[in-house]
């Protein structure tokens, strides 16, 4: 914000403060600029966010059932290949890391005014990118882009979800599956380990 | 590019003309919610929910209002919203409604290089609707006109509200100071 010289004016018979207000001035200008890289992660977010609502609000359906359904079924020929059980279990296991107590993600879920949830994520070491993938955006990866808040380096999405059982995962860059160890976990069915979540209310 | 034409990019589906409005806004609308909320990350928080109400409601925007104060209004309401939950959730907790009066305001989280906490910590203990009026007062620099149009109070009440608020102000200063000495 461009400094801006105050008003003088009396303000009806009350005196204006001028050193409160050049203290709060000062106050506001050594705060330090946005980094335009959470500048930009904030945007993408808000238009992903906005996606999310709209589709909401217009009546046109969320994204389809048959889309994760889709992506499952490519993981297990991909990477489970059941006609190579002893391989294809091997490649499971690098594909979909589960982290270990010490230097796992920690994650955590808070359902918002609105309708909204919020998903937060704590990583061990740092990433260029994180994306909250679910059966609601189509497990897409460029739907959902976190947010990193500066302060304390979690990982950040609000999406609005309606009451009912919701899967979830998170993608690191573009390539890494990770899942919240603390979360309740759906039981891996050989499409990977994913999170479940409950949003109550009435269907 | 004036904000006017960016809305009307915006409004046609270009996302770039949204990222220039958020570059350009995103510094002021963070600087009042962290000074109005006193914690960073609820300060995150409402700014970017602020950002996605304005690029959801930008159809309804007109463009003989002035963009910052639009949003402004958007982020004024959500801070106040923002605030009264925040006591609502301290209240679940504290049963006995003396101790909360008298218990003294917590500490909020410090963004590093902030001099002044001092500052932060006496604008967290003025009421919300004064400290709301003498931000936009004093640092957003608004006429009290603007203040009313964004707010929705009137143009006494809201000389009252800043009035009173540095009058706390200059109390909880002076007091500090005098600790300090």
């Amino acid at each position: 914000m461009a400094d801006r010289d105050l008003p003088v004016e009396p303000l009806d018979g009350f005196a204006p403060d001028v050193d409160l207000a050049a203290r709060l001035r000062a106050s506001y200008g050594a705060l330090p600029p946005a980094d335009p890289v959470q500048v930009e992660r904030v945007t993408r977010a808000v238009l992903a966010s906005a996606m999310h609502a709209s589709s909401r609000r217009d009546g046109s359906p969320r994204p389809r059932w048959w889309w994760g359904a889709a992506a499952a079924a490519l993981l297990v020929v991909v990477v489970m290949r059941p006609w190579r059980p002893g391989l294809s279990h091997a490649e499971a296991h690098r594909a979909f890391p589960v982290p270990s107590a010490s230097d796992g993600p920690v994650g955590a879920t808070r359902e918002e005014r609105g309708g909204a949830v919020r998903f937060d994520l704590v990583l061990p070491s740092p990433a260029a990118e994180v994306s909250l993938v679910g059966d609601f955006n189509g497990w897409d990866d460029e739907a959902t882009p976190m947010v990193r808040r500066a302060s304390d380096g979690t990982w950040s999405a609000r999406v609005p979800l309606p009451p009912g059982r919701h899967v979830y995962a998170f993608v690191v860059d573009g390539k890494q599956w990770l899942i919240d160890p603390l979360a309740p976990q759906v039981p891996d069915a050989g499409f990977g380990p994913t999170n479940a979540l409950i949003v109550e209310g009435p269907r | 590019m004036t904000d006017a034409e960016l809305v009307v990019r915006t409004r046609a589906g270009d996302p770039d003309a949204f990222g220039t409005l958020v570059s350009r806004y995103y510094d002021a609308c963070w600087r009042f919610a962290y000074h109005m909320l006193g914690e960073r990350a609820d300060a995150e928080d409402v700014v970017q929910e602020a950002l996605l109400r304005a690029y959801l409601a930008i159809g309804r925007y007109d463009e003989r209002d002035q963009f910052r104060g639009w949003l402004f209004r958007i982020l004024t309401n959500l801070c106040r919203n923002a605030l009264t939950s925040r006591s609502r959730r301290t209240r679940r907790f504290v049963q006995d409604e003396l101790a909360l009066q008298s218990a003294p305001a917590p500490l909020p989280s410090w963004a590093p290089g902030v001099e002044d906490a001092a500052l932060l910590r006496a604008l967290a203990q003025l009421d919300p609707l004064q400290r709301e009026a003498v931000l936009l007062k004093y640092a957003e620099g608004l006429e009290y006109g603007e203040m009313a149009a964004m707010t929705g109070a009137g143009e006494s009440a809201l000389k009252m509200r800043v009035k009173r608020g540095c009058e706390r102000l200059r109390a909880l200063l002076g007091r500090t100071l005098e600790d300090a000495s």
